[in-house]
C-alpha cells in the first residue's frame, strides 16, 4: 500500500514535471475518449431509435422465412427491387401456432412483399366519365360546367400535338389525332353533343380519351398481409384518412407519404413540397438550386390546374388573379403562371390563396379515397396480371411521416396479393388443373405447383410446344377481378401461399432468445422455417449502423494508434532523461518492478484523468443533446432517428468500456518504455549525472 | 575488527569496442566494520569500479567481492538489488536527488522499498535522520530549492535512515566548495563515530583524504598503497 503511495505520487510528481508532454499525450485521449463515447452512444440512440423505426412499422422483430430461400428476405435496398427467390412458408397456420406458443411473441402477422403499377385513369379520362355522368343526371347547369373542362382539356391536348407535329415527321396516327381533336374542338361538335349526346359522347371516350397520356411509370411496392392484424400488431401504425376495409374484404392501404408524392395534383404537390422546404427544413428558394427548379416546373404546371376548373370557377379565379397581375396579358393560364412565380417573400401568402381558391376545385388526388384502381404486376411465373383494388384509405407511421423508407410499402389484402402474385387459389388452381391435362402433364405433385408456376419443373420443359399455348392459357387467367370475389374469408385465406411473416415481441431485448427458441420449436415441429432477426432483412438500412460502426472504430482506431505512438514515443524520450534517477532508484534498492510499475502507472494516471475529462465532456454534451434532442426534418435521417428528433440516452457501459480501452492503451503503449526503463543498470547512478 | 567487506583477487574487465579493456587488475583488500576509508586515485585509475563492486551495482569478471560474508557473484539481479536495499548506502557524487521528490519523501525513499515498516516509525526515522544533518527546516522543499551542500545532506540523510552496515561515497565533495565539502566529511565522520557504520568514499581531494583513517592509492586497476592513521580527535 506505502509502495503503491510512493509510485502514484512520483507519477503525479512526474507528470506534473512534463506537463507539455502531459498535456498533449492527455489531450490526444482525452479527445479519443470523447470521440468514444459520443459516438458510440449517438450510434446505440441511432440503432434503438431505427430499429423502433423498422420493427414497429414494417418488419417486426423476427421474420418467419422458408428454410429453403434462395435469397435472403430483403426489404430495403436494391435487394429489395430485384426478384427475390425466398420460396414459400410451409403451411402457416402451423407456423403462426407454433410461433405463438413461444413466450415473448405477441404477434405473427402473415407477410409478403411485391410490387405493382398503378393503372390511373388520366385527367382527360375522369372529365369525360364526369360529362357522362352530367348527362346521365340531366342537370344543364353541371353538364355546361363540365363541358366547359372537357373542351379546355382539348383545346390544351391539340395544341401538344401541333406542337409535337411541328417537331416530328408526319404520320398517319398523329394526322388522324389532330383532325379528331379539330372535330372536338369545333363549335358544331358541341352543339349537337347537347342536342344529342349519344355519338357525340362515345367519340370522345373512343376516339379522343386514348390521346392523352399523362399516365407516368409509377410502381407501389406492397406488403400482402392481414391488414386487420397488421394494423393491431404494428403500434406505429395509424389510419390518415379513410377507414378499414371491414375483415374479409378485399382493398388496398396506401401510405399517406405515397400517396401524396404519386397521386396528388402535381402543381398542388410542388407548393407542398416548397412549403415543406421552407418552413420545415428552412431552406430558401433564392440560395437553393433545387427549390428554383421546383419554381421553374411549377409554371408550367398551369394546365393541371385549369383543366380541372369549372367555367365558373375559372372565372372567379381570373378575376382574382387579374387584380394581382393587371398587366399579364393572355389567358388565366399566363395569370395562373404568372401566380406560380413564387419567391421567398411571397411564397406564404400565395401558398395560402392556393389552398384557399384553388384547391377545393379541383380533384386533389387521381384516385381519391373510396375510389378504385387497377392494379398491374407482372406474376412469378412472367404473365402480366391486373386486379382491381379498392383504395380504402391511408396510414402512416407515428412520427415517421416524413420518412420516404418507412413509408416505401402500402399494404394490401392477401387475396388481391396472390393474384398480383399469380399464386394459387381454389378456383385458380381447378382451372389450372384443366389445363394441365390438356398439354399432358401429369402427375404434379401438389408441392411442385409451386414450381410448375414459377418455371422451374422440369416437367414444363418437356411440355415443350405446348408451352406457348399453357402461357396463353395462364395469361387469360390475367383479368381484372369481379365482383363476386370482392369478399374472401378470412379464416380460409391463411390457408394459402404465405411467403413470410413478421413476429413481433413483447420485449425487443430478448430477441436472440426468442429466435433460438422459435428455431428450436420449428425444428422440433419438422417444418422448414427459419427465423430472421429485423436487422438482417432490412438491407442496406440494417448494414449502414454496420459501417457507420466501421467508420467511428476506425476514427478512434487512428486516434488511438497516433496516441499509442505519441506516449510510447514521449515515454521512451522520458526514460532516456530519466536515466540518472531510474539508476539511482535502482541503486537504492529499487527492484525492476517498482520501476516497471512506476513508468505504468504515470501513463495509467494520465490516461485516466485525461479519459475521465474527455467523458465528463462527452457525457455532458449528450445530457445536453439528450433534453434538447437532435432535430432534424430530412426525411433519411428522421427514419435513423425514428422520429424528427433523436434523444440520445447516456450508457455506463460506454463509458466504462472507454475507460477499459484507455487502460489498455495506456499499457500497450508505455509497456515498451517501461521496460527499457527497468532494464537501466543502477550502475548510471554512479556515472555522474544527474 | 572482522571484515564486513572483502575484495579477493578482483579482476573487471570492460568491452570497449573489440576491445577489452581491464579496470581492475586483481585487488584484494578488506574493510573493517566501523571503518572511515578514503580510495584515493587520479581519474581512471579504477577507484569508481571498486566502489561498484562493492557497491553491488556491478559484478566482478573474476575474483569474489564479500559483502557481509556474501559473495555477489552468486546473486542475481534481485539478490543484488535486495544487498544493496538493506546493507547498503549510497552518496553520489552528483547528489542523484529524485527532483519530483521534497526532501522528506527522498529520505523516506529506501524505507518504502524496504517496506515492513509502520507509517509512525518510518515517520521516526526520517525526521530523526533529517534533524541529525541539520535539514529539519527545509523538509517540504525539493531539490532544486536546496543548495549543494544542502543536497548533499539529503543524500547522506538517504544513505542512513535505513541503518546500513556499510556506506559508500563516489567523491561526496567533488561538486561542493571546499568549506562545504569539510563541512560534509566533518558530518559523515561523525556519523561513523556515532553509529559504527563503516564509510568507504573515493576521492582526490588531499583536505579529504586527510580527514580519512585509512587511505588506499590506486593506479592502473591496483593497489599502490595504503597509509592507516589514528583518527583525528579520536580517542
Amino acid at each position: 500500500m506505502e509502495s503503491l503511495r510512493i509510485l502514484l505520487l512520483m507519477a503525479f510528481r512526474s507528470l506534473g514535471g512534463h506537463k507539455i508532454k502531459g498535456l498533449i499525450v492527455g489531450s490526444l485521449l482525452a479527445f479519443g475518449t470523447f470521440l468514444f463515447v459520443l459516438g458510440t452512444t449517438l450510434l446505440e440512440s441511432v440503432e434503438r431509435a431505427m430499429e423502433a423505426s423498422i420493427t414497429r412499422s414494417i418488419t417486426g422483430h423476427i421474420q418467419l422465412v422458408s428454410a429453403r430461400a434462395v435469397d435472403r428476405l430483403t426489404f430495403f435496398g436494391p435487394e429489395a427491387s430485384s426478384d427475390q427467390d425466398i420460396g414459400v412458408l410451409p403451411d402457416f397456420s402451423r407456423v403462426r401456432e407454433v410461433a405463438s406458443k413461444i413466450p415473448g411473441v405477441a404477434a405473427v402477422v402473415p407477410m409478403g412483399r411485391y410490387y405493382g403499377q398503378p393503372i390511373l385513369n388520366t385527367e382527360l379520362d375522369e372529365a369525360i366519365e364526369a360529362l357522362e355522368e352530367a348527362f346521365a343526371e340531366g342537370d344543364p347547369a353541371v353538364i355546361e360546367d363540365r363541358i366547359g373542362k372537357v373542351r379546355r382539356m382539348a383545346a390544351r391536348l391539340k395544341e401538344d400535338y401541333l406542337r409535337a407535329a411541328a417537331l416530328a415527321a408526319d404520320d398517319e396516327e398523329h394526322e388522324k389525332a389532330i383532325a379528331a381533336l379539330d372535330r372536338v374542338t369545333s363549335e358544331e361538335f358541341w352543339t349537337s353533343l347537347r342536342h344529342a349526346p349519344e355519338e357525340g359522347l362515345q367519340f370522345l371516350a373512343f376516339e379522343i380519351a386514348k390521346l392523352s397520356d399523362d399516365e407516368s411509370m409509377l410502381y407501389l411496392p406492397f406488403i400482402g398481409t392481414d391488414l386487420h392484424r397488421y394494423a393491431e400488431s404494428f403500434v406505429h401504425f395509424e389510419m390518415v384518412e379513410g377507414e378499414m376495409p371491414p375483415p374479409g374484404t378485399r382493398g388496398i392501404l396506401i401510405s399517406q407519404a405515397a400517396y401524396d408524392q404519386f397521386f396528388k395534383n402535381r402543381p398542388a404537390r410542388v407548393l407542398d413540397l416548397l412549403h415543406e422546404a421552407k418552413t420545415l427544413d428552412g431552406r430558401r428558394i433564392a440560395d437553393d438550386a433545387a427549390l428554383q427548379d421546383l419554381v421553374s416546373r411549377l409554371k408550367e404546371m398551369t394546365a393541371q390546374v385549369t383543366m380541372h376548373l369549372s367555367p365558373r370557377a375559372a372565372t372567379e379565379l381570373d378575376a382574382k388573379l387579374r387584380e394581382r397581375f393587371p398587366k399579364v396579358e393572355g389567358d388565366l393560364d399566363a395569370r395562373l403562371a404568372a401566380f406560380f412565380e413564387v419567391d421567398d417573400e411571397n411564397f406564404a401568402e400565395r401558398y395560402e390563396f392556393f389552398q384557399k381558391e384553388v384547391v377545393p376545385h379541383i380533384p386533389l388526388y387521381r384516385v381519391p379515397v373510396g375510389g378504385t384502381f387497377t392494379l398491374r404486376s407482372m406474376t412469378k411465373s412472367g404473365y402480366p396480371k391486373a386486379v382491381n383494388v379498392r383504395l380504402w384509405g391511408t396510414f402512416r407511421f407515428k412520427s415517421l411521416e416524413r420518412s420516404e423508407l418507412a413509408s416505401a410499402y402500402s399494404l394490401i389484402d392477401l387475396a388481391s396479393f396472390r393474384d398480383l402474385l399469380g399464386l394459387m387459389t381454389a378456383e385458380k388452381r381447378r382451372e389450372l388443373d384443366s389445363i394441365r391435362e390438356e398439354v399432358e402433364v401429369s402427375e404434379i405433385d401438389p408441392n411442385d405447383v409451386e414450381a410448375f408456376l414459377f418455371g422451374e419443373a422440369p416437367v414444363i420443359e418437356e411440355g415443350g410446344e405446348a408451352d406457348l399455348d399453357l402461357d396463353a392459357r395462364l395469361a387469360a387467367l390475367d383479368r381484372p377481378t369481379d365482383e363476386d370475389s370482392d369478399t374472401f374469408d378470412p379464416a380460409e385465406i391463411e390457408k394459402g401461399t404465405i411467403l413470410h411473416a413478421a413476429v413481433v415481441l413483447h420485449d425487443p431485448g430478448k430477441l436472440r432468445e426468442v429466435m433460438a427458441r422459435l428455431q428450436e420449436a420449428f425444428d422440433r415441429e419438422g417444418l422448414e422455417v427459419k427465423p430472421l432477426a429485423w436487422s438482417e432483412v432490412t438491407g442496406i438500412i440494417g448494414q449502414l449502423v454496420v459501417v457507420l460502426r466501421a467508420v467511428l472504430y476506425v476514427l478512434i482506431g487512428i486516434i488511438f494508434v497516433v496516441a499509442l505512438v505519441i506516449i510510447n514515443n514521449s515515454m521512451v524520450m522520458a526514460t532516456m532523461d530519466r536515466i540518472g534517477e531510474i539508476g539511482t532508484m535502482r541503486a537504492i534498492g529499487a527492484r525492476r518492478g517498482f520501476v516497471l510499475a512506476l513508468f505504468l502507472l504515470e501513463t495509467l494516471v494520465l490516461g485516466f484523468f485525461a479519459s475521465a475529462l474527455g467523458a465528463l465532456a462527452a457525457s455532458a454534451l449528450l445530457a445536453l443533446l439528450g433534453q434538447t434532442g437532435i432535430h432534424t426534418h430530412q426525411p433519411f435521417l428522421i427514419f435513423l432517428f425514428g422520429g424528427t428528433a433523436l434523444y440520445p440516452a447516456i450508457d455506463l457501459a460506454n463509458v466504462v468500456w472507454s475507460f477499459a480501452v484507455i487502460v489498455v492503451i495506456s499499457v500497450i503503449s508505455t509497456f515498451y518504455p517501461a521496460r527499457l526503463a527497468a532494464r537501466v543498470p543502477p550502475v548510471v547512478a554512479m556515472q555522474g549525472k544527474e | 575488527m572482522s571484515a564486513i567487506v572483502s575484495v579477493e583477487n578482483v579482476v573487471k574487465e570492460y568491452p570497449l569496442g573489440k576491445l577489452k579493456v581491464r579496470a581492475l587488475d586483481g585487488v584484494t583488500l578488506s574493510f573493517g566494520e566501523g571503518e572511515f576509508a578514503a580510495i584515493a586515485a587520479p581519474s581512471g585509475a579504477g577507484k569508481t569500479t571498486l566502489l561498484n563492486l562493492i557497491g553491488c551495482v556491478d559484478v566482478p569478471t573474476s575474483g569474489v567481492v564479500r559483502i557481509d560474508g556474501q559473495a555477489t557473484s552468486e546473486l542475481d539481479d534481485a539478490g543484488l538489488t535486495r544487498l544493496r536495499l538493506h546493507k547498503l548506502g549510497f552518496i553520489f557524487q552528483s547528489f542523484n536527488l529524485i527532483a519530483v521528490l521534497d526532501v522528506y519523501q527522498n529520505v523516506e525513499f529506501p524505507l518504502l522499498l524496504q517496506g515492513g515498516m509502520t507509517k509512525k516509525e518510518r515517520d521516526r526515522r526520517v525526521r530523526e535522520i533529517v534533524e541529525q544533518v541539520g535539514l529539519d527546516k527545509q523538509m517540504r522543499h525539493r531539490p532544486n530549492e536546496l543548495s549543494g551542500g544542502q543536497r548533499q545532506r539529503v543524500a547522506i540523510a538517504r544513505a542512513l535512515v535505513t541503518r546500513p552496515r556499510i556506506v559508500l561515497a563516489d567523491e561526496p565533495t567533488a561538486n561542493l566548495d571546499s568549506a562545504t565539502g569539510q563541512n560534509i566529511i566533518g558530518l559523515m565522520k561523525e556519523i561513523n563515530r556515532k553509529n559504527r557504520t563503516t564509510f568507504i568514499f573515493s576521492t582526490h581531494d588531499p583536505m579529504v583524504m586527510s580527514q580519512a583513517e585509512r587511505v588506499i592509492r590506486m593506479a592502473d586497476g591496483r593497489i599502490v598503497g595504503e597509509e592507516r592513521r589514528a583518527a583525528e580527535g579520536a580517542a
